[in-house]
């Protein structure tokens, strides 16, 4: 599993969270359901929520409106088609402000 | 007219005002029901018992539930809740919080079995090591990004009920409330500018009283061993208490005064500051360089606190650690703080002393001058801690219904349902004014006790007296402004990026 997100630096805005699933032998992983939440690292921030759409086997994209500058924690939650369930997080630190 | 003004309660019973007689305070202990419940010897306990198991939840959930700070009980009531709900009470009423401190009841406990035998050594009687205490909270809270960090916030309650059994458990009295816990000491300046205090309703009565309850207690008949009410443990005799500070709210007077002549009163909020009468078990404010750094650290610290929150000081950090090649937190977090909590500090009010020295001709030397004027400082600095803790309070008031939700829904008890994270707080287009609003506040009465202080102390030109301290907390107020209209920018490291 690859995650990436893009535009490099974050800003405050939209950004591309890019999700690549393969199993051990390297077959892209498809018809997984994943939602994508944002956290700030502070509590008591509104949090984000977005889901991921299949673009190519195994690859998945979702766009994250990050609301505010600061560090933020990006969780994949991941439904296999199988059933089988998985979370990942990504830490996105210094997310830049705009003004 | 003007004294009975200032402070209802805190009036010389010799002498006679001129005016027509005063209106009774408001005595919440008075109040049907509420006054009665309070009265009630248990009511502190009764208060204690929630916050000590919502203290235990957080430190298990902080330890063993989810990483994420915003899903996490222990950050989400410490870093939004506590500090939010605290700074409103005091504001709207008074020192409630250190009445409901769980970590007292803990202590009590200890205490039908542990004995301490020693008393505070007469050295350390003071605010200094509540002072250090306070800065270094305020340092490691953004060198370790405490906020995020469910498992370190849960460690320092666990460090606090540690700190408080075993100071508690070797000294007597009230001693780690009175010299050492620094959330204490923000509780008492900032309760200097609440709308009630604990105090005598009537003074003849105390004239009149010989037991001293207040202070010492009641004792079994025959044996001084036996205690039956605590008296006031933090040293303040009620007939000479001006006041909230170093005053805990226990209500232990109030159960002790054999006259009911205790009561929970109004006062003019910040009307103590504008005095410097002798205080039980304080002394005189303008005498206490300690309380005067306490002060300090609480103004200076508050702004110092908020702009660790803000943009641009990634900007300043970013620039520290290239024109100084480090990079190290630890060093440009001190650097900021020495700027802030000391440099800042000794400029400001160095240079009004001085203006108030040569120009309103007051006569004290620089430094009574510092600590006499210093207190004027305090509701604005509260102004700041509301706004910026206020902010946080209020944006992110109903993230504890996810949390909790969560919390039940992990331990196989999900009678709330699954958790609804979008549920946050109060839009911004309330909050920002009501930021504004505690800031200009705390700028009004920070203009108020100069004006009484400058009156007092140059009364031919008193405007000159006030003027340097009125530019100080305008300078001050600026820099609040500036900061409450600045992008947040919460970041975990200051060295990042």
């Amino acid at each position: 599993m690859q995650e990436m997100i893009s535009p490099q630096p974050v800003r405050v805005g939209q950004a591309t969270i890019a999700i690549q699933l393969a199993d051990a032998s390297a077959k892209p992983v498809t018809h997984a359901k994943i939602s994508v939440e944002g956290d700030m690292s502070h509590p008591g921030m509104s949090p984000i929520f977005a889901t991921a759409t299949e673009t190519s086997p195994g690859m998945y994209t979702a766009q994250l409106d990050f609301n505010m500058g600061g560090d933020w924690v990006v969780l994949s939650h991941i439904a296999l088609a199988d059933g089988r369930k998985l979370e990942r997080r990504i830490d996105v630190s210094g997310v830049e402000s705009n003004q | 007219m003007k004294k009975a003004l200032l402070n209802t309660n805190m009036h010389d019973p010799d002498k006679e005002f001129d005016g027509p007689a005063e209106a009774p305070p408001f005595d919440l202990l008075k109040v049907p029901l509420l006054g009665r419940l309070l009265m009630w010897r248990h009511s502190r306990t009764l208060v204690q018992i929630p916050l000590l198991l919502v203290s235990v939840a957080m430190i298990l959930h902080g330890l063993l539930g989810p990483t994420i700070s915003p899903k996490n009980l222990a950050t989400v009531l410490t870093w939004v809740h506590f500090r939010g709900a605290l700074v409103l009470v005091l504001l709207c009423a008074g020192n409630f919080f250190c009445m409901a401190c769980p970590f007292m009841l803990a202590r009590n406990f200890m205490r039908r079995f542990i004995h301490p035998r020693f008393t505070w050594p007469r050295a350390l009687r003071n605010k200094w090591i509540a002072v250090a205490l306070f800065a270094l909270i305020l340092f490691v809270y953004e060198l370790f990004s405490l906020w995020s960090s469910p498992w370190l916030t849960a460690w320092i309650i666990v460090g606090y009920f540690a700190t408080i059994l075993v100071i508690d458990g070797v000294f007597k009295h009230a001693t780690f409330c009175k010299y050492i816990c620094p959330i204490g000491q923000f509780n008492f300046l900032a309760s200097t500018v609440s709308p009630l205090e604990v105090g005598v309703r009537d003074r003849q009565v105390c004239s009149d009283c010989h037991t001293r309850d207040c202070i010492r207690g009641r004792h079994a008949p025959g044996s001084d061993l036996v205690i039956l009410q605590r008296g006031c443990e933090l040293a303040l005799f009620q007939p000479g208490k001006v006041g909230n500070m170093d005053c805990t709210f226990c209500l232990d007077c109030v159960h002790a005064c054999p006259h009911d002549n205790i009561g929970i009163l109004s006062r003019l909020p910040a009307s103590e500051l504008m005095i410097d009468p002798q205080r039980s078990g304080v002394g005189y404010l303008s005498k206490r360089k300690d309380i005067a750094a306490l002060t300090l650290v609480f103004c200076f610290g508050a702004l110092m606190n908020a702009f660790g929150m803000v943009a641009p000081v990634y900007v300043v950090e970013a620039w520290l650690s290239h024109l100084l090649h480090i990079h190290h937190l630890a060093p440009v977090l001190g650097l900021l703080f020495t700027v802030f909590l000391v440099a800042e500090p000794a400029i400001l009010l160095g240079i009004a002393a001085w203006i108030t020295r040569t120009w309103a001709g007051v006569t004290l030397s620089w430094l009574p001058l510092i600590i006499r004027y210093i207190y004027c400082l305090v509701p604005l600095g509260f102004g700041m801690w509301l706004a910026h803790y206020g902010y946080h309070f209020l944006t992110g008031l109903y993230t504890i219904v996810p949390v909790t939700q969560g919390v039940l829904a992990d331990i196989g008890w999900p009678v709330f349902g699954t958790p609804h994270w979008t549920l946050v707080g109060l839009p911004m287009y309330v909050v920002e004014p009501l930021e504004f609003g505690f800031l200009l506040l705390g700028m009004a009465g920070s203009l108020l006790v100069a004006w009484h202080l400058a009156e007092e102390d140059s009364a031919e030109h008193p405007m000159r007296a006030f003027t340097p301290w009125a530019a100080v907390c305008f300078v001050l107020f600026l820099g609040a402004i500036w900061l409450v209209t600045q992008p947040m920018d919460m970041r975990a490291t200051l060295m990042a990026g």
